[in-house]
């Protein structure tokens, strides 16, 4: 083959300068994309292939004391739909009917005329993995609280709002603690749309919130929230509440609350503070005993119970000439009280309800936990000093009182009370352990051992009979306070029924503090808060685990008595009913109050038919039902009863619950 | 001339083979590595699944066995109900009891 000359050669010549001007124009294209713009085409890649995806870490979760579960998190998925990417639309309908998807919200899901559409609610992954694994169906995580059913516990944990933040409870006030870290990872589209994580970028895992080890034991929650809610619908109460402390260590071990209305969620027991009544007068006790002003055997006069002081009627429901400070104390004599109480100056009054805790919050970790009122001397009136001798002018929440008796539980230290035990780290390494903490000593121990002695007669033989038990000693306190309504001042036949005990008298492992508000029929502390405290006691007693040390019991165990289970066991409590009440409700107004009926029936149960005026009639019957009786339906005045409420009848007695004609 | 051309025309065969097997080994090596990634995400999915099943039962469990639940189930059915003080036999451990545990 001959070798191209003349044109044919500059021809090629030309050919090879063309190919080789358009190689060089894609060497520096490529080099001006690859290094000058390199950075920024890197950028848009990115952009398009990889996203940034944020991992919503777990809450800690919230366990008792025993390590038995109270609040954890548990992932949920959200779905949603593209019903045109569907393939198997019936499948799709099948596995969400299954997964109790409603019918017209399957229709929507699987209308191929929809682009997207979310469903409603948050489903476990299992009840959904068939959706999930489907074209067309997009799944979100949805993490979830789940908190156990006890309401007391629900109201001391609190709430997580639907976008995780915390709302109220030991959720918000420990959020730091709980919440955890984020997440992030980086996930990769391919051609089709479908995302993977990346390989080449791992992302950062999400790490769960420290677990929080609280001092509630959740086996004697149960027992004091069942023993509230039997108490309040056999009682008519409105509310109530129960603390209860280990004296030794300041910790709460079990807090129920119970409020009318679905809008109450807070531990009312840390929130809502009460004028304590004679529960308060212990206090004054032992402020007497301590700067020597008084003996326990020291007599003062109680006129038959009734005297006249500062323009005031005074009087007693126990009545007697004269009494000792220690039978001041057992049968909560407000003559006493007030006549001993002048021995101290309103300074040094002021000071003994400050030291032992009232006015200032607690500081368990709360948010909106009350003070309680205590007011200094220069604003106090000229009966101020004989209203706070009887525990009336002053406010105090459940959870301070039941402080205040701890201090007389343990000898005469005032502890920090405490709900967080510890707080442990994803690892199970110890963040914070709480340490028995005392604020101040606000009596010597002999005077706390003296006042002690005074509160196990209240229970032997004074106002709380109701809370003995037959083989332990308890010593305890009961108050029955006037109540208050806004721009009311104390109201007629309102009152707050309270009792402060301490178990066993010998050694206390708990003081256990029942408070009602408001019980319908017999409202005497003695006969409607001490009668709980017992059921509370032994229900504890009886448990396999309620944070008792039954060694220390076993020791102060009083001889058994006679086997009580030949009797009916109600017939057992009703032995007690003679005791005669507590007499604080009668101050500090000019009213005589009548005592509870003595002659109670013979057979129990007796309860107050509920009061369900202004209910809607099926709330009403609901209630009428709870509390025992059988409900017909009559005209007349509407949500009056026969019997009348607070009536006393038996256990299926037919209520008529009266309606619009 | 003509040995030393053959001889570069084989270096630059040489040189492609191994281009193709190097890009062929990385492309295999990513494949893997995203075929390797999708299956651990799917076995996360089915750990979390099974993990938040475990934390229902779990919790049903709970709250059935709970006092709430079964005190009354206890009282109505079986006429039981909590004994009084009275009725509870604490039994103290002896000393060669505690010193056996």
């Amino acid at each position: 083959m001959a070798a191209p000359v003349g044109n044919d050669s500059s021809r090629i010549r030309l050919f090879h300068l063309a190919l080789a001007l358009f190689a060089l124009a894609l060497v520096g294209r490529a080099g001006q994309v690859q290094l000058w713009q390199g950075a920024e085409w890197a950028r848009r890649a990115a952009r398009q292939h990889v996203k940034a995806a944020e991992i919503p870490p777990l809450r800690g979760d919230i366990l008792d004391a025993t390590g038995f579960p109270l609040v954890e998190s548990r992932e949920l998925v959200q779905l949603r739909v593209a019903p045109r990417e569907l393939r198997d639309r019936r499948a799709l309908a099948r596995v969400l009917a299954r997964a109790g998807v409603p019918a017209a919200t399957v229709k929507r899901a699987t209308d191929p005329k929809r682009a997207w559409v979310t469903i409603p609610g948050r489903f476990l992954p299992t009840d959904v993995a068939a959706a999930t694994a489907m074209r067309g169906v997009y799944t979100e995580p949805a993490p979830e609280r789940v908190v156990t059913r006890s309401p007391g516990m629900q109201r001391i944990v609190g709430r997580v709002g639907g976008d995780g933040a915390p709302v109220d409870g030991l959720e918000l006030a420990l959020d730091s603690v709980l919440r955890g870290v984020k997440g992030a990872a980086s996930v990769v589209r391919d051609a089709r749309g479908r995302s993977f994580e990346s390989p080449t970028a791992p992302g950062v895992a999400a790490l769960q919130g420290h677990t929080v080890v609280l001092t509630i034991n959740y086996a004697l929650q149960e027992i004091a929230d069942r023993a509230l809610a039997e108490a309040a619908t056999r009682m008519g109460a409105e509310g109530g509440d129960i603390v209860v402390l280990d004296p030794r260590d300041g910790a709460v071990l079990a807090m129920a609350s119970r409020r009318p209305g679905a809008d109450a969620v807070s531990a009312t027991a840390l929130t809502e503070p009460f004028e304590p009544g004679s529960t308060l007068k212990p206090f004054i006790a032992a402020a007497l005993l301590e700067r020597g002003r008084a003996r326990p055997d020291e007599v003062v006069e109680t006129h038959d119970g009734r005297w006249e002081y500062n323009g005031r009627v005074i009087t007693d429901s126990h009545k007697a000439e004269r009494m000792t400070l220690a039978e001041v104390i057992q049968q909560s004599s407000n003559i006493g009280i007030v006549q001993f109480a002048e021995r101290l100056s309103p300074q040094e009054e002021f000071e003994t309800l400050r030291d032992i805790g009232v006015g200032t919050p607690t500081g368990v970790p709360y948010p909106s936990e009350a003070a309680g009122i205590l007011k200094a001397p220069e604003r106090w009136s000229r009966p101020t000093a004989a209203s706070m001798a009887m525990g009336y002018e002053v406010t105090v929440t459940p959870l301070q009182l039941a402080a205040a008796y701890a201090a007389i539980a343990n000898g005469g230290e005032l502890l920090e009370p405490a709900l967080v035990k510890e707080v442990r780290s994803r690892d199970g390494e110890v963040l914070f352990r709480h340490e028995r903490r005392a604020v101040r000593r606000v009596m010597r121990p002999e005077t706390a051992r003296a006042v002690r002695d005074m509160l196990v007669g209240t229970v032997a033989n004074g106002t709380a009979v109701d809370a003995d038990l037959a083989t332990f000693d308890v010593a305890g306190k009961t108050g029955t306070a006037r109540r208050t309504a806004p721009g009311r001042g104390y109201v007629a036949r309102h009152y707050t029924a309270s009792f402060v005990g301490l178990f066993p008298a010998q050694d206390p492992q708990y003081v256990v503090l029942v408070k009602l508000d408001n019980p319908v029929g017999a409202y005497y502390g003695g006969k409607t808060a001490a009668p709980i405290s017992k059921v509370v006691l032994e229900a504890a007693i009886a448990a396999r685990d309620a944070a008792l040390d039954r060694g220390a019991l076993a020791r102060v165990g009083r001889p058994r008595p006679a086997p009580a289970d030949t009797l009916p066991p109600d017939t057992v409590r009703l032995a007690a009913d003679v005791a005669p009440p507590d007499s604080a409700a009668s101050v500090p107004f000019v009213v005589n109050l009548a005592e509870p009926a003595k002659a109670r029936p013979v057979v129990l149960p007796m309860r107050p038919v509920p009061d369900v005026r202004g209910q809607p009639v099926r709330a009403a019957a609901r209630a009428l039902h709870q509390a025992g009786f059988r409900v017909v339906l009559g005209t007349g005045t509407p949500g009056a009863t026969v019997p009348a409420a607070g009536t006393l009848a038996r256990a299926g007695t037919v209520v008529r619950l009266l309606r619009h004609p | 001339m003509k040995r030393r051309k053959a001889r570069g025309r084989s270096q630059v065969a040489l040189v492609l083979v191994a281009f193709v097997l190097v890009a062929a080994g990385v492309i295999w090596r990513r494949s893997y590595g995203i075929a390797q990634s999708r299956e651990i995400r799917l076995l996360d999915r089915d750990r979390a699944q099974l993990v938040a099943l475990r934390a229902k039962l779990e919790g049903d469990i709970r709250t059935l066995a709970a006092r709430g639940t079964l005190a009354p189930v206890a009282e109505q059915r079986l006429r039981m109900h909590v004994p009084h003080d009275s009725q509870v036999v604490i039994i103290q451990r002896t000393a060669r009891g505690s010193a056996r545990r």
